[in-house]
């Protein structure tokens, strides 16, 4: 993220400094001013559905419904902390039930705690999951197809849905591919190398 | 009335009613959950200004305009029209962004042509992937994080040559 950070701004700042150097400023403040409205509006979502979680888990119906997804959540991002899957759970629902604004706090909470135990696997599992998150509904492409006349707004329901289809499996299969590849290596560093010594000793 | 409006109403109704049944003090248990909020808003606050920021510039200083102008050729061999490649480029840094582009989309080619749905699909079916990562990692001590965001962006482009096949025959 550092590199990527450091990349994208200096080769802008140039382009800025060639370009158009009084835009530079404006740009950023541009940017700031919609982190800042932008955090108004995640509070604002946050309150809402950090009250609703509660009750949720209060009632101990989240209990009832997280032991039905608690199995395979356990699987998924190979992790045995109940608190953490309960979130991750609720996390994965509340995105394909396309509640707006109600998966963050949750899967901020269950990502933390997997960050806490070290469990990278985890945390970048349910990342992936929620960056190629499946769209039921697609609603705000819905809505400006229809604003800009279209004849059938609905129509590209389907193919959206494919196509998310698509990159969350991808995504889970890549992840998964990574790690086994991660654990994969030095293991093969290692019986080469003791392959190695094998070889070199038998001479003497 | 699109029925899918009746979902959020009926599930807080559903809740209350179901946690009353169960003795829950729901304004306790309410105000409870909402002390979260502020503290989880403060732990994200700094990389989401920073990840806003660098979108800005990204899009304001042209380089995501070069960018898909660079591209454009790739995409079109993977299917892609390349009209849509800057929408393509913009998703991952910005939801505001993509919005704008995708309207602008619309009223060049109009809604229902090819490309106006395939940058539908394209737009439906990726996320803003940067912004998610500032949120979700926002406590991670060692931010290793070109692992997750990799695969998170070659998933989302492979969702959207899978959008723009599916669009010519759906």
């Amino acid at each position: 993220m550092n590199a990527i950070f450091a990349a994208i701004f200096l080769l802008s700042a140039l382009l800025f400094l060639l370009h158009d150097p009084d835009g530079f400023l404006a740009a950023m403040l541009d940017g700031g001013e919609k982190a800042a409205l932008l955090c108004l509006s995640l509070l604002a979502a946050y309150c809402v559905w950090l009250g609703f979680f509660k009750v949720l888990e209060k009632s101990g119906l989240a209990q009832g419904l997280a032991r039905r997804t608690l199995p395979v959540m356990g699987k998924l991002l190979r992790s045995d902390d109940r608190e953490a899957l309960l979130y991750a759970g609720e996390n994965i629902s509340a995105n394909l039930l396309g509640l707006p604004g109600a998966p963050t706090p949750l899967g901020v909470k269950a990502t933390s705690r997997f960050l806490a135990q070290g469990n990278r696997y985890a945390a970048d599992m349910l990342f992936v999951l929620n960056a190629t998150s499946l769209q039921l509904l697609p609603t705000t492409v819905i809505a400006l197809r229809l604003a800009a006349g279209s004849a059938s707004p609905a129509d590209i329901f389907l193919p959206t849905l494919l196509a998310t289809l698509v990159s969350s499996a991808a995504g889970v299969l890549l992840l998964f591919l990574a790690d086994k590849a991660k654990r994969f290596l030095p293991q093969m560093r290692k019986l080469e190398r003791r392959r190695g010594t094998h070889v070199r000793r038998r001479p003497s | 009335m699109n029925p899918v409006a009746y979902v959020i109403p009926l599930l807080f109704l559903c809740l209350f009613a179901f946690a009353l049944v169960r003795r829950v003090k729901l304004y306790d248990c309410f105000t409870e959950g909402v002390k979260e909020a502020v503290p989880l808003l403060l732990s994200i606050f700094p990389y989401l200004a920073a990840i806003l920021i660098l979108s800005s510039l990204f899009e304001a200083s042209g380089l995501a305009g070069m960018l898909s102008r660079l591209i454009a050729p790739c995409l079109k061999f993977l299917g892609i029209p390349p009209e849509i490649s800057p929408l393509v480029l913009i998703k991952p840094f910005s939801g505001s962004g993509s919005t704008a582009l995708l309207s602008e989309i619309f009223s060049a080619y109009g809604a229902d042509s090819y490309i106006g749905r395939c940058a539908a699909c394209a737009y439906g079916s990726s996320e803003t992937v940067f912004y998610i990562s500032a949120l979700y990692f926002a406590g991670a001590k060692k931010k290793k994080l070109a692992r997750p965001i990799a695969i998170a962006l070659l998933a989302n482009f492979l969702g959207v040559i899978a959008a723009c096949f599916l669009c010519r025959f759906l």
